[in-house]
């Protein structure tokens, strides 16, 4: 019989890290420029995939470098370091080979709809919107606003990842690698799947008035995800 | 490890990720799946009929990351069972690859028969011709990640077990290429009757091209056009990824000192920053050589 309270207690901090975990994830998703399909069809700012699609490809990147380090090292710090620069190299990538088709492949100039005048660079924005269309391909302020998603999004997965692999346990090394990494995996895809609601399909960054909804979907994150830690500890704790 | 044998296994998987990556972007094109393909799926309730294969399975990641999980799951299996290592890798994209050609048949005969109120007929010469290419092109595929996740096991020492590094690495190539190459698919390819860089008006859409270079355009004519471009780069952004997040802790080996950790970190920041100026460049190029698309309102009433 499995001591639940027993566990619940013996890992209070990791239950309380992973939930700050799970909610720096939902918040990061609200930075990571998505236009969905219409950006893929050159209609609207931002990258043209998913919410979901890119927050999950970069913060799982980020999740395997925060892995690798936590393989050499102890030190929390630098996990969290290593994944939110995995996930940050991932969406960087992504983003400027993104810009190389819509100028080289598509012919299209970096605009935003949403501001006349891009928050960074102070260029003009309006002028460059073709007609019909919400914007196109990356503006600076996008690019940066991806950059800082994507970070957080590596830091808050990493922070799952070694939060549910320090829980009190009898498995041997390799099944809590297992077990712990499905497990971050399916909470980082929950916090993932949140912030879709607020987005609503597109959003191009910080400086998108969509941006300011994020606390519903923190604190949607905050509960779910305080659930999902009690599983986990549970779960991890209990065998 | 010696730094020179990491480095070589590091070019391998950049090498074997460059390949994923492209072929990964065109099964997507000559299937055509992800966001363009809304616009295939629009066409005939606009009273376009098209010839072209019709697949959505999923999003681009999930369906990748179903893809490689397979494979490697039957890899690892078969290497539990004494297998050598390139017949266990084989087998496992090979079954992966035809359990993707069964998801592909089944996505395209369903969406075609529901739209058969708008006349949208099933070509099965196009079934019977695409989909080996589909299944062709998800071997190449899903062999490619199980190469690397196998490297990243076996020589680098990664704690992830070989399916949960594969079903990563196939969610992180379905983000990739459904935000790179994609778009040279559904903004350019997809729309080639409208002036080269114009956007797309929201009017137009559903109004895809349907004529290809000799005779009806099918999913064939799609990825030899993207083969010219949005294939390759979406091959240069993920043999990018595994390559530069695997640079970073290779060269920098936290595993000698904590110093050398945060030798790995900082580099990783320098090379995002140079990824900024790199795109910043562009944006400046691209404005200055394509111009505006409307004239300053606010400037003539000025002057």
């Amino acid at each position: 019989m499995i001591d639940i309270v027993g566990a619940l207690m013996d890992n209070i901090i990791s239950v309380l890290l992973i939930t700050l975990g799970g909610v720096l994830i939902s918040w990061s998703v609200h930075f990571v420029p998505v236009g969905g399909a219409p950006a893929a069809m050159a209609q609207a700012t931002g990258i043209g995939t998913g919410t979901v699609q890119l927050a999950a490809g970069a913060g799982l990147t980020g999740l395997i470098t925060a892995a690798t380090m936590m393989g050499v090292t102890d030190s929390i710090l630098l996990v969290l370091a290593s994944g939110a620069i995995g996930a940050m190299i991932m969406i960087s990538v992504t983003m400027l080979v993104g810009q190389w088709s819509y100028v080289y492949g598509v012919g299209c100039v970096p605009s935003s709809a949403k501001v006349k005048y891009d928050p960074i660079t102070k260029d003009r924005q309006d002028l460059y919107v073709s007609q019909g269309t919400e914007g196109h391909d990356l503006p600076t302020v996008s690019y940066v606003s991806g950059i800082i998603g994507g970070g957080l999004g590596g830091i808050g997965g990493a922070m799952v990842y070694y939060y549910l692999m320090i829980i009190e346990n009898s498995l041997p090394a390799t099944e809590l690698v297992g077990i712990a990494s499905i497990f971050a995996v399916g909470i980082f895809f929950v916090n993932a799947v949140i912030p879709s609601y607020n987005i609503g399909g597109t959003i191009e960054g910080f400086h998108d008035p969509k941006f300011k909804k994020f606390p519903k979907a923190v604190i949607s994150s905050l509960a779910a995800t305080f659930f999902c830690a009690i599983m986990g500890v549970i779960a991890i704790g209990g065998l | 490890m010696e730094p020179l044998t990491g480095m070589g296994v590091l070019a391998l998987m950049g090498a074997a990720a460059t390949i994923a990556g492209a072929s990964e972007d065109l099964e997507s094109d000559v299937g055509s799946q992800s966001n363009p393909n809304s616009q295939v799926q629009l066409a005939p309730q606009m009273m376009y009929p098209h010839r072209i294969y019709n697949k959505a399975i999923s999003g681009e990641p999930p369906s990748n990351a179903l893809m490689c999980a397979i494979g490697g799951t039957v890899a690892t299996v078969l290497l539990g069972m004494n297998a050598s290592v390139i017949l266990a890798l084989t087998i496992g994209s090979l079954v992966a690859a035809m359990i993707h050609g069964t998801f592909s048949v089944s996505s395209h005969l369903g969406r075609i028969a529901s739209q058969n109120r708008f006349k949208q007929p099933l070509y099965l010469d196009i079934v019977k011709s695409h989909t080996p290419v589909i299944i062709a092109y998800s071997f190449i595929t899903t062999i490619c990640i199980l190469v690397i996740s196998y490297l990243m096991v076996v020589v680098l020492g990664h704690p992830f077990p070989l399916p949960l590094l594969a079903f990563i690495w196939g969610i992180t190539i379905g983000a990739v290429g459904s935000s790179t190459g994609d778009v040279h698919y559904g903004a350019e390819r997809e729309f080639q009757n409208v002036e080269f860089g114009s956007g797309l008006n929201a009017s137009n859409s559903g109004n895809i091209v349907r004529k290809g270079e000799s005779g009806v355009r099918n999913g064939y004519d799609n990825s030899w056009f993207c083969a010219k471009f949005g294939g390759p780069v979406t091959g240069i952004a993920f043999g990018m990824v595994v390559f530069l997040s695997g640079w970073i802790t290779t060269v920098f080996d936290a595993s000698k000192s904590a110093a050398m950790g945060w030798e790995s970190v900082l580099a990783g920041v320098i090379i995002v920053i140079i990824l900024a100026i790199w795109n910043r460049k562009i944006e400046v190029a691209a404005r200055n050589a394509y111009g505006t698309y409307k004239e300053d309102q606010d400037a003539e009433v000025a002057a």
